[in-house]
């Protein structure tokens, strides 16, 4: 009997908790950095994928299922890259706040025009995305519609801190303006010049920097790169004088340093998720660094 | 107010322009009035330089027109060339503390409709009827597969979700009657090739209130006609309060890990032996409802009820009666429900817990209690309790490497009649029980290295002979490759120990199977 009223008081204690602060789920990390540069201690941020690991495959682990039934707010790509994992955890996490149309359901790629979507849908061409690519995040600019997108949830949710989050915004904004003259400056003299990634992840980023991020390790999304591919691949890179390989964190490196020595390339560790590398725990900070060790690589 | 915008950059840059042009025009006049060729040349190319950014920045401003001009009117299009934008950030800025920054901050051509600014109130969030007109993603509200076919091109615009798996299997054993030592319906039947397991599957969001799934088998028998099973139809509900869930319908019932799945998702081309000998070959599943609830505790539990007619060949330790009109030799009486204790009940409840960031257990614990057709008033009950751990790496590429180990223990009481108007002998209680354990090793990206124990053990009776009631084990291993996740090769080897019966011809038997599938259309998402 105690013990049960012991367990009721710390169910009511978490109930009271979760109701002084906002709680936020984010399918990926750097959704979950923008919702805390939003929320600040207004918010509990919880993120679902590791920074570290593939995000088309994550495991819907069943303490998703906990997390996204308490949740006020929750946040994800809406454009496929979370298909694999996500709905299963929605269907038993049976939670009405975050349905999609609510406020609490934020859909970062609602607004968004995303690049390469398919004019036909063909598994032949591997793992494409029928709405196009999802891996908008690593355009500042799309980061801060996203931004946006979620202060007006939030303000939505918790009207009564709706100037807060709208001041956060504000500061999330002005800081991405600034630092997009230092990063646009730090990678102008590289404009034009292709890299090689091992996965299409990046053409966001390529865009808006004016890079070509255009010959992949991969032969077809999500296909491990094979031999004859490699060859051909070290072929365009001496054709066009490719200076960086853009390798992230679950990718086999080794693959991309033959082709580096095959070259004289270097390989840049990437990551699309703030924590992904050493040293990004924010947005900001990441950028700041893929930034900084791209035009290393290039120089 | 675009246009505006861009006006305002461009006479910005023009002023810094003007700034820097005139900065080094007056500073050499004072020290050294005659002008070397060295500052000649010097301002010449400044002049160039700026004259290159006032054109590049002209160009911007009409193709930005251009750009926003084209968004107004025609379908979202991204420009081919990202140039202009980056352009303007050509010259290092001038110490003039007010200039407007020269790297463009917005994009029009990428953020499309952004939501209006927010005011104090947030009520301009966009609530209005975004979930009937949103482009995004209407149809995959909580649905349980992915990417549907598109018959016209890309987008997402169907109500439900088509997919056809097909699974066949390549078999070779020293046993001849493949039938009577494989346990499940889906298991390769025969030696050669069989196709035991095409199927169908429709899925989508019924309207605001359920979801609706269907799952339409297709098997070739050994004699390679079709059969058909409408192995699973259901609706279920999405919406209502308190974690609660309702599913009515026909489906597999949470009995386990196995029994719930579909045998294209197994790890293994056959059955476990305790599955398909106490839950049924075609697994359990039936007509009936379902309710569940997810437990408000700190950690993930859930708590699932399940009513069911528990009749048939699909209800197969319950109100089962046979195929030929017996059961475990006796004649069967099949009899219409005449209590609510000849329905079938299904109780499980599953807990699970993250050992570390990469590492969770699920446990679950599953019953099955209903009456059987040996006599007009036994009954049976099932109890089952199942262990789930798996790894997986932080660094995982499509979700490779991990390790995951998941074992199944049932036991089964199962009340024998003495059949129809008592023709059987005896009555006898058959306390059965069994387990399977496997370890599947994820080692690179697409492959998988698994092998798997299996135990049954069946009450040992003098009055009873079934060849379905064979105490018997078996070890097997494999190797599959998935080169995508819509298809699969599968190498695998079985040894069977068996006991002296006459069923079968010889004792141990060894068994090879080559498993291959492909999926088209929706895959399922991947459940823990």
């Amino acid at each position: 009997m105690k013990k049960s009223l012991l367990i009721l008081s710390v169910i009511c204690a978490t109930a009271f908790a979760a109701q002084a602060k906002l709680n936020v789920v984010a399918t990926l990390p750097d959704f979950g950095s923008v919702a805390r540069e939003i929320g600040g201690d207004k918010v509990d941020v919880t993120v679902m994928a590791k920074p570290t690991e593939d995000p088309h495959f994550v495991d819907a682990r069943p303490s998703f299922v906990v997390q996204l039934r308490t949740a006020d707010v929750l946040i994800d790509g809406g454009a496929e890259l979370e298909l694999g994992w996500l709905p299963p955890l929605l269907q038993n996490a049976r939670n009405p706040k975050i349905e999609i149309g609510k406020p609490g359901r934020v859909q970062a790629s609602q607004g968004i025009r995303l690049m390469n979507v398919p004019t036909n849908v063909t598994r032949a061409a591997g793992d494409v995305h029928a709405l196009g690519n999802p891996h908008f995040m690593a355009d500042p600019i799309i980061a801060k519609a996203v931004a946006q997108h979620i202060a007006q949830s939030y303000s939505a949710i918790d009207a009564a801190n709706a100037a807060f989050y709208d001041a956060n915004y504000k500061k999330f904004e002005a800081t991405i303006n600034a630092k997009l003259q230092e990063w646009g400056a730090a990678l102008l003299p590289f404009k034009s010049q292709t890299i090689v990634a091992y996965h299409d992840s990046w053409p966001y980023f390529g865009h808006r920097f004016g890079l070509n991020i255009d010959i992949f390790l991969e032969p077809k999304p999500g296909i491990p790169p094979s031999p004859s591919h490699l060859v051909e691949v070290i072929a365009q890179m001496k054709a066009k004088n490719v200076k960086a390989i853009i390798v992230e964190p679950y990718h086999d490196r080794k693959i991309a340093e033959k082709a580096a020595s095959a070259t004289g390339a270097k390989v840049v560790a990437f990551s699309q998720f703030p924590g992904g590398i050493p040293d990004t725990e924010t947005y900001v900070k990441l950028i700041d660094k893929l930034v900084a060790s791209l035009a290393a690589a290039l120089k | 107010m675009k246009k505006f915008m861009f006006v305002a950059l461009a006479s910005g840059a023009l002023a810094i322009a003007g700034a820097k042009g005139a900065e080094p025009a007056a500073s050499p006049a004072v020290p050294n009035p005659a002008a070397s060729a060295a500052d000649v040349e010097a301002l010449r190319q400044q002049v160039q330089s700026l004259t290159e950014l006032v054109q590049t920045l002209q160009k911007q401003v009409k193709e930005q027109q251009a750009a926003s001009e084209k968004n107004n009117s025609n379908p979202p299009v991204l420009p081919q060339s990202p140039e202009p934008e980056i352009a303007a950030a050509a010259p290092s800025p001038s110490p003039a503390a007010s200039a407007p920054p020269l790297f463009p901050t917005t994009d029009n051509a990428v953020v499309t409709n952004a939501p209006p600014p927010v005011n104090a109130n947030g009520t301009l969030f966009p609530t209005t009827d975004a979930s009937v007109t949103s482009t995004v993603s209407s149809t995959d509200t909580g649905s349980s597969l992915t990417q549907p076919i598109t018959l016209t091109g890309g987008g997402n615009k169907n109500y439900m979700n088509i997919s056809f798996d097909g699974m066949f299997a390549l078999a070779t054993s020293s046993e001849r009657h493949l039938d009577r030592l494989e346990v499940g319906d889906h298991d390769p039947q025969q030696r050669g090739f069989s196709g035991r397991n095409a199927e169908i599957a429709l899925d989508g969001a019924v309207d605001p209130y359920f979801e609706g799934f269907a799952n339409i088998v297709l098997k070739l028998d050994n004699n390679n006609s079709t059969q058909i099973e409408l192995e699973e139809a259901f609706m279920q509900t999405t919406s209502l309060p308190y974690g609660l869930q309702v599913k009515g319908g026909q489906f597999f019932d949470a009995f386990g890990r196995v029994n719930p799945t579909h045998p294209h998702t197994w790890e293994f081309a056959d059955s476990p032996l305790v599955n398909g000998r106490l839950l049924g070959p075609d697994g359990l599943r039936g007509v009936g409802a379902q309710i569940s609830w997810t437990v408000p505790v700190p950690w993930y539990s859930q708590v699932i009820f399940a009513v069911k007619n528990g009749r048939g060949g699909t209800a197969f330790s319950f109100r089962n009666p046979g195929d030929t009109g017996f059961f475990y030799g006796r004649m069967t009486i099949d009899r219409e429900a005449s209590a609510l204790r000849d329905l079938l009940f299904v109780p499980r409840i599953e807990n699970s817990f993250n050992l570390s960031d990469t590492q969770t257990i699920l446990v679950g614990a599953s019953g099955a209690f209903g009456s059987n057709d040996t006599g007009p008033n036994t009954h049976t009950q099932i109890y089952g309790a199942d262990l789930l751990y798996k790894w997986k790496s932080p660094r995982a590429e499509g979700g490779f490497p991990f390790v995951k180990w998941q074992t199944e223990a049932m036991y089964r009481r199962f009340e024998a009649g003495r059949g129809l108007d008592d023709t059987f002998p005896v009555a006898e209680i058959f306390r059965d029980w069994g387990f399977y354990s496997q370890v599947l090793w994820g080692f690179k990206k697409g492959w998988v290295a698994g092998v798997r124990g299996d135990y049954l053990h069946m009450d040992h009776s003098l009055f009873t002979d079934d060849d379905m009631r064979q105490t018997r084990s078996r070890i097997s291993v494999n190797l599959t490759w998935y080169p995508t996740e819509f298809s699969k090769l599968r190498l695998q080897y079985n040894h069977d120990f068996l006991e002296e019966n006459a069923f079968l011809a010889s004792r141990d038997v060894d068994s090879v199977f080559f498993q291959f599938e492909f999926i088209l259309g929706a895959h399922g998402a991947h459940k823990f």
